[in-house]
């Protein structure tokens, strides 16, 4: 299953990078596309504004086929304040594009998945496949206009795979 | 009006503030920043590699408990009074532009070998010149030690 989400997050990470080279974010001292994964990064009290945050929640599986299918929930959280150009004015904006943003980088909904804890990444039998986002209501928090999406990530297990 | 009379600001805060840490007890913690060179790899990102933080000293600083976690689950808080110097110095040597910086791109602090988390940090102040940072910080859950 970690093979489905690594595959899953840099499939959109490298996705965002072409859609939107300005979208990005400075972490550990690296500029990288402006999407990250909670879980590999270094708790912080506040998310982080204009990127997408990756959070891996639900898991549940179906052993009654011939490969175990797993299918794990990946909450997309993003918040926006808007620009300093517009003084925030323009965070509805700010947050329309985020969300076609995301709409977009979902698309086509499945990758080729890959073992990234191997270096070169190897390149696996399956597909990891995903459904259409699940847009949550926009959350107003004074400037910040944040938003969560749930996706639903389905990947069956290869022999030998953790 | 405005306030037009001189005050040539000094380092006395400054010193007053390291003496007085000191003379409590003044240890030195060590501060999880990320390395000048970062990991720009997927495995990287993904939570393979490890991050490779590097550990900054600050000296002298004052470690203290805020109150007992009273409700299970609730992990204790602590408070953390650094000295400025040893905040300018770091600040100086990874060429940061500011204290805010430096404390953006934390990890933690470990204190005694034990890793805790930064929920807040404030400042006191005196003519507008920094002498303590005042951070809050929570006790990190324990860590599995990986055999290698």
């Amino acid at each position: 299953m970690e093979n489905a989400k690594d595959t899953f997050y840099i499939t959109l990470r490298n996705r965002l990078a072409a859609l939107n080279p300005q979208r990005v974010i400075m972490l550990r001292g690296v500029q990288r596309p402006g999407i990250l994964l909670e879980e590999a990064e270094a708790p912080a009290a506040q998310p982080p504004g204009d990127v997408f945050v990756l959070r891996w929640t639900s898991l549940s599986t179906d052993t009654q086929l011939p490969a175990t299918l797993a299918q794990l929930t990946c909450e997309v959280h993003y918040t926006t304040g808007g620009t300093q150009t517009n003084s925030g004015l323009d965070r509805g904006r700010a947050m329309a594009q985020m969300d076609a943003e995301l709409l977009s980088i979902l698309q086509p909904a499945s990758a080729q998945k890959m073992d990234y804890a191997q270096g070169p990444a190897a390149q696996m039998e399956t597909l990891v496949f995903w459904s259409a986002p699940e847009f949550s209501p926009l959350i107003t928090s004074r400037e910040r206009l944040t938003r969560v999406a749930k996706v639903n990530v389905f990947a069956f297990q290869e022999p030998g795979e953790l | 009006m405005s306030d037009l009379s001189v005050r040539n600001p000094n380092f006395s805060p400054l010193l007053m503030a390291d003496s007085l840490l000191r003379a409590a007890g003044g240890m030195s913690v060590s501060l999880l920043v990320a390395p000048a060179t970062g990991d720009s790899t997927d495995p990287g990102q993904l939570g393979v590699d490890p991050p490779n933080f590097q550990q900054l000293a600050l000296s002298p600083a004052i470690f203290r408990q805020v109150r007992a976690a009273m409700s299970e689950g609730q992990l204790p808080k602590y408070e953390l009074l650094v000295s400025a110097s040893a905040i300018q110095q770091q600040v100086g040597a990874l060429q940061l532009t500011s204290a805010d910086a430096l404390f953006d791109s934390s990890a933690g602090v470990l204190v005694n070998g034990a890793p805790y988390l930064i929920e807040s940090r404030s400042v006191s102040e005196a003519l507008g010149e920094v002498y303590l940072y005042r951070l809050l910080l929570r006790e990190s859950h324990a860590l599995k030690q990986t055999a290698d």
